[in-house]
């Protein structure tokens, strides 16, 4: 990549080698700094051919020989539209005969030979061919959603697997830390032999070692971190229902409540028949938290009736 | 509520006799445990507590309690006293006073029945209120804590006769034509405490007692509330009315037979109790104090039988914790 250099300021490339070539479509090369300048004085030409550019026009190089990279564009843009396949044809002739002319007009406008001719011949493929061209489309659009979701999973598991791979380096390192503490202490403060001790551990070690040589195998993964599960076949929107286990159903089973004394008045009667008058009505406070003076009056009567009819049967003692 | 709780369930008895037998076992066992100790001695009465001694003594201490209570700074609410007395007279219906000295447990009733209560003092300000020593007290409460709790079978709600109180009120002041009920209140206050000193809240129900107060604060304001006891609360239960009746005339029985003990009497049984106590429960006691020194060092930090250091004392030696009388 050094050898080459932008046509415009030269010296960059080899000073700078991150710095990009960007082409466009005539094919002539410039360098990223190059076309900041070239369309901050606002003029949008070629510095070698004068054919008009737009800044969106121009792509990253990839190739080495602008030529190559101007052929890669066009037919890129041909295929497009050229994009039958060798199912749309009855014979292979029929099919070879189609491959030769793409190729024909790749050719002929990537060398600037009858230009004009040529793309009256797409313009004129084109609206034959519409609904064809249409439909081939979408299944293309399928297809490389489909490739797009493999290359997704290989790299989701390649990371998994290399932080699995760092997590057992860390463990390994911390284990081995405390392996040689644990050492030190038990020379410091056993009373068996140093010697003893040492080959006691040599052989841990070496115990371990051969456990860590089995490295587990990776999780396999068979959904994004959202959730969604791979391949198109599951409609996001359609999930399935998730069955959770519910056990005997809530009956509402009112309360009643026992008295064993007169029955005290409800707490509809605790207004209107006036008992409330002779109860301090809630501060603030206490209306704040869901209190109010009827309730109160309510609870005070209902305690001042509950159990007046108790007698002592034979009484419940507690033995502790 | 009342019906369904714990109080009515488990700590409501059918009549004074089966509390004297409660109290009467609690002491012979304690003295069938114990008897070694009183072998200087001609007759086992004259060193250990009688049920009637021992009844005389809390008698007396339920009197410190109430003054304890009433001097409380920040003042006490009413509730956090009944609370108090009942888990009082709970413990000592299965303990004896000579395994756990009254004044401990009187202080330990009251701090647990204030958390309880919803009263919250911290256990600083509690021990402002008590004279004497205060890190003792502070060790003395904490201490004794989980054990009443647990004495007291943990059921620590308390339905005490307060709220009947202001519900009969309430309903004297809406439904029937007395006079001003208000000016029963002082008599209702008196009685209730009077209640306190006797074992009511361990024989009937909190509405009874309440009931009973009202009809014995209208009496003494020359007022008849009979009618309104037979036509308003009674009018469809006629039959339970002899049943009620029966319990409100025990209960005012009760406290008109309540008489505060002779305080020389009180002193004798103190100075008896100091020498029959338990002592491995006595915070003073040399047995006490060894046994929490075994209880708090660790046995790897012993040298083994030659101690050439004293381990510090735990407790501090000092004066008793003082109840003011």
């Amino acid at each position: 990549m050094e050898e080459q250099a932008c046509p415009r300021c030269k010296t960059t490339k080899y000073r700078n080698p991150s710095l990009k070539l960007m082409v466009n479509v005539c094919g002539h090369t410039l360098c990223e700094s190059c076309v900041d300048m070239l369309f901050l004085k606002g003029s949008g030409a070629c510095p070698e051919c004068m054919v008009p550019l737009r800044r969106n026009n121009f792509r990253v190089q990839l190739f080495e020989d602008p030529m190559v990279e101007k052929e890669v564009d066009i037919r890129r843009r041909i295929l497009r539209d050229y994009n039958k396949r060798e199912e749309d044809f009855a014979t292979l002739e029929e099919y070879n005969d189609y491959l030769e002319e793409i190729e024909d007009i790749v050719y002929n406008l990537c060398n600037n030979i009858e230009i004009i001719e040529t793309n009256k011949r797409i313009e004129a493929y084109k609206r034959d061919n519409r609904e064809v061209i249409q439909r081939n489309k979408t299944r293309v659009g399928r297809d490389e959603c489909a490739l797009e979701e493999l290359l997704e999973l290989e790299r989701v598991q390649d990371e998994s697997r290399k932080k699995e791979l760092d997590e057992l380096e860390t463990e390994h390192k911390k284990k081995k830390a405390r392996d040689k503490q644990a050492l030190i202490e038990e020379l410091m403060y056993s009373g068996k032999d140093a010697a003893t001790i040492v080959s006691e551990f040599a052989e841990k070690a070496e115990k371990q070692r051969e456990e860590e040589k089995q490295l587990p195998p990776p999780k396999s993964i068979k959904e994004f971190s959202t959730g969604i599960k791979f391949g198109q076949t599951a409609d996001p929107n359609l999930q399935p229902v998730p069955k959770s286990d519910e056990g005997p159903l809530f009956v509402y089973e009112p309360l009643i409540p026992y008295t064993d004394g007169p029955t005290p008045p409800p707490a509809s009667d605790v207004e209107t028949v006036g008992y409330i008058a002779h109860i301090r009505p809630e501060t603030p406070q206490e209306n704040a938290g869901g209190f109010t003076s009827a309730l109160a009056c309510h609870r005070a009567l209902q305690e001042a009736l509950q159990c007046l009819y108790y007698t002592p049967t034979t009484g419940v003692g507690v033995a502790l | 509520m009342y019906p369904f709780s714990s109080q009515k369930r488990s700590w409501t008895f059918a009549n004074e006799a089966q509390l004297q037998a409660f109290r009467v076992e609690q002491n012979t066992k304690y003295i069938n445990e114990h008897e070694s100790e009183a072998a200087s001695y001609d007759s086992l009465d004259k060193f250990f507590l009688t049920p009637a001694e021992e009844r005389l003594l809390l008698k007396q201490y339920e009197i410190y309690l109430v003054d304890f209570c009433r001097r409380f700074d920040p003042p006490m609410p009413k509730c956090v006293i009944g609370t108090a007395f009942h888990y009082f007279k709970r413990f000592y219906l299965n303990n004896t006073p000579m395994d756990y000295h009254p004044k401990e447990i009187l202080a330990t009733c009251v701090f647990v029945s204030c958390k309880v209560e919803e009263f919250n003092v911290s256990i600083n300000q509690f021990v402002n209120n008590i004279k004497g020593d205060r890190n003792k007290a502070t060790d003395i409460v904490l201490s004794n804590e989980l054990l009443l709790i647990g004495q007291l079978n943990y059921y620590l709600t308390i339905h005490n006769p307060y709220r009947p109180v202001e519900g009969f009120l309430i309903d004297i002041k809406t439904r029937s034509n007395m006079q001003n009920p208000n000016r029963l209140r002082p008599q209702i206050d008196s009685f209730i405490d009077l209640t306190f000193f006797t074992d009511a809240c361990l024989l009937h129900t909190p509405s009874q007692i309440g009931l009973a107060a009202v009809l014995h604060a209208a009496s003494k304001e020359q007022e008849n509330l009979d009618s309104y006891v037979t036509d308003l609360l009674f009018v469809s239960a006629r039959e339970k009315l002899p049943g009620l009746i029966d319990a409100v005339r025990k209960i005012r029985m009760l406290v008109k037979n309540y008489q505060p003990p002779d305080r020389e009497k009180v002193k004798f049984i103190e100075k008896k109790l100091d020498k029959c106590r338990n002592q491995n429960n006595n915070p003073d006691s040399e047995l006490y104090k060894e046994r929490l020194r075994r209880l708090y060092t660790d046995e790897d930090d012993m040298p083994g039988e030659d101690a050439k250091f004293h381990i510090a004392d735990v407790s501090s030696d000092t004066s008793a914790m003082n109840i003011s009388q």
